[in-house]
C-alpha cells in the first residue's frame, strides 16, 4: 500500500531517529548530569550522579547557606604544612570560599532578561508596524525595501562588530555604561527585526482585508484596526516573534563581548559563564549547574511556542 | 437616515475602467435594489460609497455633501459585506456592538440595541459563540445586526443572501424588508439574484458593464424594459426575442403576418420605415394557449408552433416550441392538452410585446426612432 512503511523500514528511520536524537541531546543530558555530581563523581563516566549534588545551584541561585565549599583532606594536609606562607595559604583556601560575590548568578541572570526583553520588545514593536506597511500599504519602493532589509544578513557579525564598535565609540556611546546598552539594544534589534518583519508580514498577509475595511466602516481609524483586530489576531505569531528576538539576545555573545567587557556588573549570562570557565571558580559542577539554568529560559521558550501556535484563529471570518 | 446621490462617477483600476459615468439617487428612507451579472460593478459601487475604494471621477453625495475625501469611519455607513467579514476572535456579542463601541455609545443603550437586534435576527443563544462556531446562514445574521444596530445613515448590502439555501433566502429576505420597513433607512441593496431584486427592492436598478441600464420599480422593469439586456436579465424563464419585420399594421415572424395595427398606430409611435427589422421580444408568461383564450381587443397570434418539448411544472406547464426556425419558451396552464410534436396557436397580448431596435437593442416605445427626414 502507498505510504506504509515495511517493518526494516521502520527500524531505519527509529534508528536514524534516535541517533539524530541522542547527538542532539547528549550534550544537555551531559551538561545536567554533571551539575548534579559531587566532585568524586566528575571523572565517572556513567551520566547518573551517584549521590544527588544541589549545592552548585542552591549556590548559583542564593539558596540555601552558599556555604563554603568543603575543603578535601588533600588539601587541608597541604594547608597544614608549615613551609607554606601565610598568603600561599589564602590563595588556595579563597578557591574554596563562597562564591557569590565573586559570581553573582541572579545578577547576571536579570541583566540578561532585561536586555533581551528590552530588544525583543522593541524589534517586535517596529516589526509590527513594519510589517503592517509592507503587507497592506501601497507605496513606491515598497517591494525593493522589503527585499534589501534581507541585506543584513548578507555580512557575518564579525565582520560588522568592529565597524559597529568603532561608529558607537565615535558616536560617543560606547563610553557609558548606558550607552553601550543601547548600542548592544539597537544591533539585536537590527539583527532580529528582517525575519520579524519576514515573519509577521507574511502573516498579516493571511488575515483578510475585509475584515479592516469592516472595521473602517464601524468606525476604526487604520491604527485602531491593527491594534483592534489584527494584533489580536496573530497573538501566536506575535509571541513566537517576540520569542526568536528574546533568544537571539539572549544567546547573544560577540557583541556583548565587545560592548560590554569593561562594564562587569552588566555582563550578561553568556559573557559571564565565559568568564566563570576561565575563572578560579571554574569547578565543573558550578559551570555546569550556570548552563543548566542559562539554558532554562531558552527551553521554556519553545514550550511556550510550541503550546501557542495553535492555528485557525482567522478561521470563520470571511467566507472562501 | 440621508438621501444618498452619485454624480458621475466613474471609476477605474489603472487603465481599465470599471464604471462609467453612473447617476444614481436614493431618497431618504428608500430601498432601493442595483442587480446584474457577476462582474458587473456592483460591489466596486457599494465600495465606492462606504470609501472602500477611491472615486477617480465624480461625486458621491450624503445628505447634500460631497463625501469624496471622507474616511471610510466617517462616512456613517453600514455595510454587509458580500464574504460576511466577521471578526473571529470576537463572539457574536462582541462583533454586533463593536460598531456601538466605537462611536462610544452608552452601556444601556448598546445593551438594549443588542438585545433588540438579537431578537429581531434570532440570535439571541449565539451571542457567546464565535464566528467558526456557526452556520453560514447564522453568520449571514450576525453581519446583517451589526450593521443594523447602529444607527448608521445608509445601509450598503452586498449579496448578503448568495451563500444561503432556498429557504433561508427566502425567510432572510423577508427578515430584511421587515426591518427596513421597521428602522427605515436609505439601502442600497446588491444582488444579482433578479428574484430578491423584484421583491425586495421599492426601486431597481439595472447594470451592465458598469453601465446603469435601467431603473425603475419591479413593474416598469418587468413591463417596460429599455432594451434587450434588461428585458432578458429581468424575468425567468427569461423573455423570447423573436427576429421581425415590422410593418404599418403588422409584424412579419417567419413570413407569417400577426397582426400589430393598434400598437403600431399609437400616437406616441412613428414608424421609420416599413419592412424594420426589429427583435420582438415576449415574456413566455404572457403566452395563451388559443383554445382557452378569450378574445379580446389587443390579442395578437403566432400560429403554427411546433411543441418540441413539455416540462410539467406542477401548476403550469414550460414548452420548447418552433416557429419556423426560430424557438420560443412559453408557459401555459394545465388546461393545454396538446403533446410534444403538435402544433399550437398560441395569443398574447400585444401590449405586451416589445420592440427593439435590432441595432441599439433599445425599445422603440420607450426610446423612440428618430423621425425619418421628409
Ligand atoms: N481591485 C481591483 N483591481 C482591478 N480590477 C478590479 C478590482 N476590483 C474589481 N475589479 C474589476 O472590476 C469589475 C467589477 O467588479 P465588482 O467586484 O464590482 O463586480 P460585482 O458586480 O460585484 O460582481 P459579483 O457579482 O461577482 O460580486 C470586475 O471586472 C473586476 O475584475
Ligand atoms: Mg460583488
Amino acid at each position: 500500500m502507498l505510504g506504509k512503511r515495511t517493518l526494516w523500514q521502520n527500524c531505519l528511520l527509529a534508528l536514524t531517529l534516535g541517533v539524530v536524537l541522542f547527538f542532539c541531546l547528549f550534550p544537555f543530558i551531559q551538561i545536567l548530569s554533571t551539575s548534579l555530581k559531587h566532585q568524586f563523581d566528575w571523572g565517572n563516566p556513567s551520566l547518573i550522579p551517584i549521590k544527588l549534588n544541589l549545592k552548585a545551584y542552591q549556590e548559583l541561585l542564593g539558596l540555601g547557606k552558599g556555604a563554603e565549599v568543603p575543603i578535601p583532606e588533600t588539601v587541608k594536609r597541604l594547608l597544614d604544612n608549615p613551609l607554606l606562607t601565610k598568603e600561599a595559604k589564602e590563595k588556595i583556601l579563597s578557591r574554596y570560599r563562597s562564591t557569590r560575590d565573586v559570581f553573582p548568578f541572579p545578577r547576571f541572570f536579570l541583566n540578561t532578561f532585561l536586555l533581551s526583553v528590552t530588544a525583543a520588545g522593541l524589534s517586535l514593536l517596529l516589526a509590527v508596524f513594519g510589517a503592517y506597511a509592507f503587507s497592506r500599504l501601497r507605496f513606491k519602493g515598497r517591494s525593493v525595501i522589503r527585499r534589501s532589509i534581507l541585506f543584513v544578513y548578507m555580512v557575518g557579525g564579525v565582520l560588522l562588530m568592529v565597524p559597529l564598535y568603532q561608529m558607537s565609540v565615535k558616536v560617543g556611546l560606547a563610553g557609558t555604561v548606558w550607552g553601550s546598552l543601547f548600542s548592544l539594544v539597537l544591533i539585536y534589534i537590527i539583527q532580529t527585526l528582517p525575519v520579524s518583519l519576514y515573519m509577521l508580514g507574511n502573516y498579516f498577509r493571511t488575515i483578510p482585508f475585509a475584515l479592516e475595511e469592516a472595521a473602517a466602516t464601524d468606525g476604526c481609524s487604520r491604527i485602531q484596526a491593527l491594534f483592534l483586530i489584527i494584533l489580536p489576531l496573530s497573538v501566536p505569531m506575535l509571541i513566537t516573534v517576540f520569542v526568536y528576538c528574546f533568544m537571539i539576545a539572549w544567546n547573544e555573545f560577540l557583541f556583548a563581548f565587545v560592548f560590554l567587557k569593561q562594564y562587569h556588573d552588566f555582563h550578561t549570562l553568556p559573557l559571564a559563564l565565559q568568564s566563570l570557565f576561565v575563572s578560579k571558580n571554574a569547578i565543573w559542577d558550578r559551570i555546569m549547574a550556570a548552563s543548566m539554568l542559562t539554558l532554562s529560559p531558552v527551553i521554556l521558550c519553545f514550550v511556550f511556542i510550541m503550546r501557542n501556535l495553535t492555528r485557525g484563529l482567522t478561521e470563520g471570518g470571511v467566507k472562501e | 437616515m440621508a438621501s444618498l446621490k452619485l454624480k458621475n462617477i466613474h471609476k477605474r483600476f489603472g487603465s481599465v475602467e470599471v464604471l462609467h459615468d453612473i447617476n444614481l439617487e436614493i431618497k431618504e428612507g428608500e430601498f432601493v435594489v442595483l442587480v446584474g451579472p457577476s462582474g458587473c460593478g456592483k460591489s466596486t459601487t457599494l465600495r465606492l460609497i462606504a470609501g472602500l475604494e477611491d472615486i477617480t471621477e465624480g461625486e458621491v453625495i450624503i445628505n447634500h455633501n460631497v463625501v469624496n475625501l471622507l474616511e471610510p469611519q466617517h462616512r456613517n455607513i453600514a455595510m454587509v459585506f458580500q464574504n460576511y467579514a466577521l471578526y473571529p476572535h470576537k463572539n457574536v456579542r462582541e462583533n454586533i456592538i463593536f460598531g456601538l463601541k466605537m462611536a462610544k455609545v452608552s452601556r444601556d443603550i448598546m445593551d438594549a440595541r443588542l438585545e433588540k437586534v438579537a431578537k429581531m435576527l434570532e440570535l439571541q443563544d449565539f451571542l457567546d459563540r464565535k464566528p467558526a462556531q456557526l452556520s453560514g446562514g447564522q453568520r449571514q445574521r450576525v453581519a446583517m445586526g451589526r450593521a443594523i444596530v447602529r444607527d448608521a445613515d445608509v445601509f450598503l448590502f452586498d449579496e448578503p443572501l448568495s451563500n444561503l439555501d432556498a429557504k433561508l433566502r427566502h425567510q432572510m429576505r423577508s427578515e430584511i424588508k421587515r426591518i427596513h420597513r421597521a428602522v427605515q433607512t436609505t439601502t442600497l441593496y446588491v444582488t444579482h439574484d433578479q428574484v430578491e431584486a423584484m421583491t425586495m427592492g421599492d426601486r431597481i436598478v439595472v447594470m451592465k458593464e458598469g453601465v446603469i441600464e435601467q431603473q425603475g420599480t419591479p413593474m416598469e422593469i418587468y413591463l417596460k424594459p429599455s432594451n434587450t439586456f434588461v428585458a432578458t436579465f429581468i424575468g425567468s424563464p427569461s423573455m423570447n426575442l423573436m427576429d421581425a419585420k415590422l410593418f404599418p399594421e403588422h409584424v412579419e415572424i417567419e413570413g407569417q403576418r400577426i397582426h400589430f395595427k393598434e400598437k403600431i398606430q399609437r400616437p406616441d409611435f412613428l414608424l421609420p420605415k416599413e419592412g424594420l427589422p426589429i427583435k420582438l421580444g415576449i415574456r413566455p408568461d404572457f403566452f395563451l394557449d388559443e383554445n382557452f383564450a378569450s378574445r379580446g381587443g389587443s390579442l395578437a397570434k403566432i400560429n403554427y408552433a411546433k411543441i418540441d418539448l413539455i416540462e410539467p411544472l406542477g401548476f403550469d406547464k414550460e414548452l420548447d416550441v418552433q416557429v419556423g426556425t426560430q424557438s420560443l419558451k412559453v408557459r401555459l396552464d394545465l388546461r393545454t392538452t396538446a403533446k410534444e410534436g403538435d402544433t399550437i396557436n398560441l395569443c398574447f397580448d400585444m401590449e405586451r410585446a416589445h420592440f427593439f431596435d435590432i441595432k441599439t437593442d433599445k425599445n422603440l416605445f420607450i426610446h423612440p426612432p428618430i423621425r425619418p427626414q421628409a
